[in-house]
């Protein structure tokens, strides 16, 4: 049995593992996991509760609060006043159309741009870091990780005032074309640091001698990359994508800053307004307008979070 | 062998080197620049070429004597002190005990713990904005009503009475979901990639689970709390957006509840004096160039900047 120890999977079930150590417990147990499982649960409540009440209230007819969801009458109504545009009930007649659609479409397009962008230039530079000597290689490579520290807020006043300035030298009917490239290129610049850092790891895993063969044959670079490289790091692009989307479709700042002020709403810009007119608010639809939001995050989310877990975990060696 | 071609190099670097540059230096270098400036209203062509020292010597007067302003530096002490705090050891007990339970009850929790993160901003701000609501349908209220606690409901983040202590607590709280879950992460695959046989030998040698986690689960975390630590403290300085809403809603107090990162944006875009907010926002650029530069030095990242492999 001994000779069985190094070939154990560590993440293995319990059960598998107390089939081959008998006598010796390593982690975990029943009990402790009892124990544990219910300390955290306990630390939990607050969060589950949070994500319930406000699934929940999104199909009641008014914001349940905890103690009184048996109360409320369940239906589909806010559902169908948001997908209306009708959002401000309890205002009387005084209905505000909005296109829902538009607004889910300007925030896709952002979420889409920031990935098209950071993608693309994170996997390039993370190849040359992690393949390439040149002059300067490791300044830059610090260089980049302290951008990473690097206040965001101190840089946004700036940024709003390039664009002030640039928005004065792009014609009328570009304008709103502008805005969201600005806004993409700025958002996606915020994720670029940690992205080569990502790419970089995952090009380091895999070995070089596929390439450096190919390479000796005859293969362009660039060639190589493409058709040998790349396609071994499949999974760090995915988890880099996922990544620049969700930042891309979560972004509040930067939708605030650049679209809101020129009209352009996005989910995001679209809850704030909603909540903040407290005095019209009808919360129930600033819930289902919520739930709206966060279902794709949390569908890809459970869909890959071991991807996503071993990305931001692997990104650090010790 | 085909000779390289010119610095391959600079054609793989160059997309991510121009964002960089334009949306990095050039911001910094003007944002210093318009510390100097008296700009308002965005006026750029009015104000960018005057020069002056007016902005530092303001802000320096409202840190002494402004009440407001005094009280946004303390908050953002507190805040970033306590929320460190919570995070690393809120992180480290996570990974801890969700590593030494059995993986089918321990994965739900890294997943449920993980949602925080993944929340679109907007809709965490939502969530925390209806739970401390003020009247009697926000959630704390409504719980504490029914079970008799209290028999009014409070403003937490506003009542006069309760500050600055409940807006130090709601920010806390609010950051701290989200923030833990990155100590979690690292320190747990950082856990998974100890070698089984130390916990065998410990465990033939009959350690207690206190003795494993206290003998040989932390003494080999001790580079990643390190990490954890210098990294979350970076981003508290300058995060502010999760409470962004919370204070424009009028969840909590304008000025208790506004770290110097929101202060900064909110100077700089919703009132009209930007001068002044580049002159804050360059408080943060120094506080926070001088802990990056810091954190390379503590951290060593030098020893993840190995020699590239693969070159001709």
């Amino acid at each position: 049995m001994g000779l069985r120890l190094p070939g154990i999977r560590r993440g293995g079930g319990a059960g598998e593992e107390r089939l081959v150590f008998s006598d010796v417990e390593t982690v975990p147990r029943r009990r402790l996991t009892l124990v544990l499982g219910l300390a955290v649960g306990l630390a939990t409540v607050p969060l589950v509760m949070l994500y319930l009440l406000l699934v929940l209230s999104s199909f009641a007819d008014r914001m349940l609060s905890g103690p009184d969801i048996f109360s409320a009458r369940y239906s589909l109504e806010n559902w169908r006043l948001l997908f209306e545009g009708r959002l401000e009930p309890a205002a009387g007649q005084l209905y505000t159309a909005r296109d829902l659609a538009v607004i889910v479409l300007n925030t896709l397009l952002v979420a889409a741009g920031v990935t098209v962008i950071v993608v693309l230039t994170s996997v390039m530079a993370g190849y040359a870091f992690s393949r390439m000597r040149f002059r300067g290689r490791r300044r830059l490579m610090e260089f980049i990780i302290l951008l990473h520290a690097f206040p965001g807020v101190a840089l946004i006043i700036a940024v709003y005032a390039i664009y002030v300035w640039s928005l004065g030298l792009v014609p009328r009917e570009a304008v709103t074309g502008y805005r969201f490239l600005y806004t993409i290129l700025a958002r996606a610049a915020l994720e670029i640091p940690m992205s080569i850092w990502l790419m970089k790891g995952f090009f380091d895993r895999i070995p070089w001698e596929v390439e450096w063969s190919a390479m000796i044959d005859g293969a362009s670079r660039l060639r190589v990359w493409w058709q040998i490289v790349l396609p071994q790091v499949k999974p760090g692009i995915a988890a880099l994508a996922i990544f620049a989307f969700l930042a891309g479709w979560e972004d509040l700042i930067y939708v605030h800053v650049f679209l809101y002020t020129g009209g352009i709403k996005t989910l995001a810009t679209f809850i704030e307004e909603v909540v903040g007119n407290i005095e019209t608010a009808y919360l129930p639809i600033a819930a289902a307008a919520g739930t709206l939001y966060l279902l794709p995050t949390i569908v890809f989310f459970v869909a890959t979070q071991k991807l996503l877990l071993q990305a931001m975990g692997g990104g650090v060696k010790g | 062998m085909p000779k390289p071609r010119p610095s391959p190099a600079a054609f793989f670097l160059l997309p991510a080197l121009l964002l960089v540059a334009v949306f990095y230096i050039v911001p910094l270098v003007l944002s210093i620049y318009i510390s100097f400036t008296p700009l308002e209203n965005w006026n750029l062509h009015r104000y960018l070429g005057e020069l002056t020292s007016y902005n530092y010597e303001r802000l320096a007067y409202m840190i002494l004597h402004d009440p407001d302003v005094g009280k946004v530096v303390r908050t953002t002490i507190v805040f970033v002190a306590t929320t460190l705090a919570v995070n690393v050891l809120g992180g480290l007990a996570l990974a801890l005990s969700t590593f030494l339970m059995e993986e089918r009850v321990s994965l739900p929790y890294r997943v449920l713990w993980m949602l925080p993160r993944m929340t679109p901003i907007a809709v965490y701000s939502l969530m925390w904005y209806y739970f401390f609501l003020g009247d009697k349908s926000g959630t704390l209220n409504s719980i504490l009503l029914s079970l008799g606690v209290m028999d009014k409901p409070l403003s937490w983040g506003t009542d006069p009475g309760l500050l600055p202590y409940s807006a130090w607590v709601i920010l806390v709280i609010v950051n701290g979901f989200v923030g833990v879950s990155f100590g979690m992460v690292v320190f747990y695959s950082a856990l998974r990639s100890i070698p089984r046989e130390h916990l065998i030998a410990a465990r033939v040698d009959g350690a207690s689970t206190w003795q494993l986690v206290r003998y040989v689960l932390v003494p080999q975390l001790r580079w990643h709390l390190v990490y954890v630590t210098v990294w979350q403290l970076l981003s508290l300085v300058t995060t502010y957006a999760h409470i962004f809403l919370l204070v424009e809603w009028g969840a909590v107090d304008k000025w208790w509840g506004s770290t110097w990162a929101l202060y900064v944006f909110n100077t700089a875009f919703t009132t009209s004096d930007q001068g002044l907010a580049a002159a804050a926002a360059t408080i943060l650029v120094v506080i926070g160039a001088a802990l990056g530069v810091v954190a390379l030095r503590v951290l060593g990242f030098h020893r993840m900047m190995q020699e590239p492999r693969g070159d001709l």
